[in-house]
């Protein structure tokens, strides 16, 4: 056999002392559509980050035609024709689909030929198949053509090798079925691409070989034809990280706090469900598969037709001042960007909610802020105990419970947690998990919303799985093992292996 | 924000669709709306006053612009860039300073040149800080103002420097005629066609523009982003420093002050300017109208006997509404930047 475009050797990454990546041995051959899966935390994000320079590896080398090169930056990763498309496109919005395609490969040297790049713009359209007027604006364009547009840049810059992670999360089957097409053309013209997905038949479909990660490590790789549910299940499971030893016991209460009667979205089937006080739901499914349509509803992001009741009295969420007002406390998942003030301390990151209470005659008390985050602090043991550094300077794990902190003491009657461990450390997932469990049994409704199956099963007492918008099973957590419930969230048809479904 | 919301742009599409009737008239205000505004105003001061629709005050209004108009062009690159230019006025007083300083002495060509010579400096300085410095553009032109401010004191003594009456050449630059045209009404349209090409037609200009986008699309696409903020900061400076060296023609002196009084006026122009023909971002050819458009409206406020003060007023509402009507025609999902 030919030299693979791509060989990786014995690659490692581990952050702070935790290795993520264990010696990864693995080849990418010239056009070939490479399947890449494995559970959250397996270490997929983790390599693909190295493979487009966003990290150095701390160990092992990447060969491309044979020879190692260096990635360590991402105009590294581009100079060497190594790209990845992410779902959000990164697109000149006010440039046109043209101009986007031919951005910084004009046709000529000094002056710009809008004719040209038409011309040649919808030359390359028509060689992958994509079919877009030319002189779109791209921020008139669906994300879906995003996308595909950007994937067309790629093309044109002739990359090697094309990552695309999850890429049908957000497309309609129709525009899933275009991709396919774009696929096979890329394919053909010999581009490797490396095909990130949770959606098995995807997978099953497109590729000529699957590789699955488990736990930092190859767990193995499968030529066309023998990628089936049951092996890859089997490769998937990480038994040995099954030792959180956390298990929901069951703290559910009679009393329903949140109902949702037919709630709907346009990416969302018509959904009705009941949370009880004291119940963790778990909700889980592939990425963009609808799961991320409820926690937007929530929490006041998106419109949404059907009904909300909490605690029998029926609301309308119209934005996050609304879910807060009516005790709905959203924990999301990009913190950083979402629920945290990067350059704030802690003390005023985890008091801001509360500063109200905190205010004698409208003024704040400095001192009483203070006792009240090294409270917050202290019960959450969030280290290290320094109220006054910029909450940027510390962890995943410690930032993510500075969030949960934020809403300890409002005492919501609902909290959606999504990814609640994503970026978080292996040492903190276990605390976030029994502060999220003690929530629990103080009586508080919790949703978790999460695509880590390990997680669910610590976490929930019911489980609810979500594919292609619409609810495929809703079980008791003794319901269903991790076998079982990992090839629901890969595949709609499979069983728990357990005839418990309850259909939704 | 975009993954939060993809729902309700989903559904702001489909309304978009929806409503082909009112969007078509929609379109029409957004691609037009402005340079009709700019009509109607020029038609009502002709009603209003014989003297103002006439050839002769159309030049008077071409000649006042000409500083002004000429610093507006050069920060809509850096506006366009994505950046923010507060030491242009302060550039056009400097450049003037040292073109009038050395004219005795190295003669007008030289002279020119030199002035030319620092504003690009200038102008690099501020790209280079806001870009590799990493120091954000407004505060860093900001900071480069006052300095500029000090050295224009410096090197004037805080009085104001004469050309000598004998530089037939160079006040011919400012003060000259062509038939019925004033001579720096013609620099000003050589300026805008140049300009005008630049930013349409070429390369540096579509960079500038992209980068100005979506820097990280820039980048990615491997466009050296800093290259061309650094380019469009020297442009400003630039075309400052032309102004400044027709001011000093226009006055057969330098003022050791006062430039910064066109700045805010730039500004105006520059925001106006993105309204006009729909593009929602700067653009020379809109920037030109703008600056037109303010002066037309002083003009003939002028003239119809409306006062100082209510032109000002009348200025800032101008702008206020077109950055208004800006924001209206490019609704975003959800609005939280603040600058």
């Amino acid at each position: 056999m030919a030299t693979p475009l791509i060989e990786l050797k014995d690659l490692a990454k581990d952050f702070a002392g935790i290795q993520v990546l264990k010696g990864i041995s693995l080849s990418f051959e010239r056009g070939e559509v490479h399947g890449l899966l494995g559970e959250n935390g397996a270490g997929k994000s983790t390599l693909i980050k190295i493979l487009t320079g966003v990290y150095s590896p701390s160990g092992g080398e990447i060969l491309l035609d044979g020879k190692p090169i260096h990635v360590h930056r991402p105009v590294d990763a581009h100079a060497h024709g190594l790209g990845a498309v992410y779902q959000d496109s990164e697109l000149a919005g006010s440039m046109t689909v043209a101009e986007n395609i031919l951005l910084g490969n004009e046709p000529s040297r000094i002056w710009i030929n809008r004719r040209n790049i038409r011309q040649e713009a919808a030359r390359i359209m028509q060689e992958i198949g994509l079919d877009l007027d030319p002189d779109r604006k791209a921020s008139t364009l669906t994300a879906a053509q995003m996308q595909m547009v950007t994937l067309a840049t790629l093309f044109h810059r002739r990359y090697k090798l094309i990552i695309l992670d999850e890429p049908t999360a957000r497309l309609s089957a129709g525009e899933s079925e275009l991709l396919f097409k774009m696929i096979a053309t890329f394919k053909q013209s010999g581009i490797t691409i490396v095909y990130i997905s949770h959606r098995l038949h995807e997978v099953k479909l497109l590729c000529d070989r699957a590789t699955i990660l488990r736990d930092g490590r190859v767990s193995g790789t499968l030529e066309r034809g023998k990628i089936d549910e049951e092996v890859v299940t089997q490769l998937m499971v990480n038994r040995s990280s099954a030792d959180l030893q956390i298990e929901n016991h069951g703290h559910s209460q009679d009393r329903v706090v949140l109902e949702l009667k037919n709630l709907s979205t346009p990416r969302l089937a018509p959904l009705s469900l009941k949370v009880r006080a004291g119940e963790i739901l778990g909700v889980t499914g592939p990425l963009g598969a609808g799961m991320e349509q409820i926690e937007k509803c929530l929490g006041g992001l998106s419109a949404y037709e059907g009904e909300i009741v909490i605690d029998g009295a029926l609301t309308v969420i119209r934005n996050p001042g609304d879910a807060l007002k009516c005790g709905i406390a959203l924990i999301p998942e990009e913190r950083r960007k979402q629920a945290l003030f990067p350059s704030l301390s802690m003390a005023e990151n985890v008091s801001l909610p509360a500063l109200s209470r905190l205010a004698k005659r409208g003024l704040v008390q400095g001192a009483a802020k203070r006792r009240y985050a090294e409270g917050i602090i202290q019960r959450l043991s969030i280290y290290p105990n320094a109220p006054d550094r910029p909450i940027r300077y510390f962890s995943g794990g410690n930032q993510q419970k500075a969030v949960i902190g934020k809403w300890l003491e409002r005492q919501a009657k609902v909290y959606v947690f999504v990814e609640p461990t994503s970026g978080v450390d292996v040492g903190a997932i276990r605390q976030i998990y029994e502060i999220i469990l003690k929530m629990a049994e103080a009586g508080a409704a919790i949703i978790v919303i999460s695509t880590s199956v390990k997680e669910l099963l610590a976490l929930s007492e019911t489980i609810m799985v979500v594919h292609d918008g619409a609810v495929s099973a809703q079980l008791p957590r003794s319901g269903c093992d991790r076998d079982g419930l990992l090839a629901m969230t890969i595949s709609k048809e499979a069983n728990p292996k357990v005839n418990m479904v309850v259909s939704a | 924000m975009s993954t939060s919301s993809t729902g309700a742009v989903a559904k702001a599409r489909t309304d978009i669709q929806t409503e082909t009737g009112t969007s078509a008239i929609l379109s029409f205000f957004r691609r037009w709306g402005t340079i009709l505004v700019i009509i109607l105003f020029g038609v009502f001061f002709s009603l209003m006053s014989p003297y103002f629709g006439t050839v002769s005050n159309f030049n008077n209004i071409l000649f006042s612009m000409i500083v002004s108009a000429l610093l507006s062009m050069g920060l809509t690159y850096v506006v366009a860039a994505g950046s923010f230019d507060l030491s242009i006025g302060a550039v056009v007083t400097t450049t003037s300073i040292i073109t009038a300083l050395l004219i005795p002495s190295i003669g007008w060509i030289g002279a020119t040149a030199v002035g030319l010579g620092a504003a690009c400096l200038i102008g690099a300085v501020n790209g280079v800080l806001v870009t590799y410095g990493r120091l954000s553009g407004i505060v860093t032109t900001l900071g480069v103002m006052f300095l500029l401010g000090g050295v224009n004191t410096y090197l004037s003594g805080g009085y104001q420097i004469p050309v000598d009456y004998n530089e037939a050449v160079f006040r011919f630059l400012g003060q000259g005629r062509v038939g019925p045209i004033a001579f720096p009404v013609i620099i000003l349209a050589a300026v805008f066609v140049c300009g005008h090409v630049l930013s349409t037609r070429s390369k540096a200009g579509h960079y500038i523009g992209a980068v100005g986008d979506n820097p990280m699309a820039a980048y990615y696409s491997g466009i050296s982003v800093y290259r061309w903020v650094i380019v469009s900061f020297v442009l400003s400076a630039l075309f400052s420093g032309i102004g400044g060296i027709l001011l000093t023609s226009i006055s057969s002196s330098a003022q050791p002050v006062g430039g910064q009084g066109y700045l805010l006026e730039a500004f105006a122009a520059v925001f106006l300017g993105a309204t006009i023909l729909g593009k929602g971002k700067p653009h020379v050819l809109g920037t030109l109208l703008g600056v037109f458009f303010l002066y037309m409206v002083s003009s003939g406020m002028n003239m119809i006997g409306i006062s100082f003060a209510t032109r000002q007023l009348f200025n800032g509402f101008v702008l206020l509404a077109a950055v208004g009507a800006n924001a209206a025609l490019n609704r975003e999902e959800i609005h939280l930047k603040f600058i």
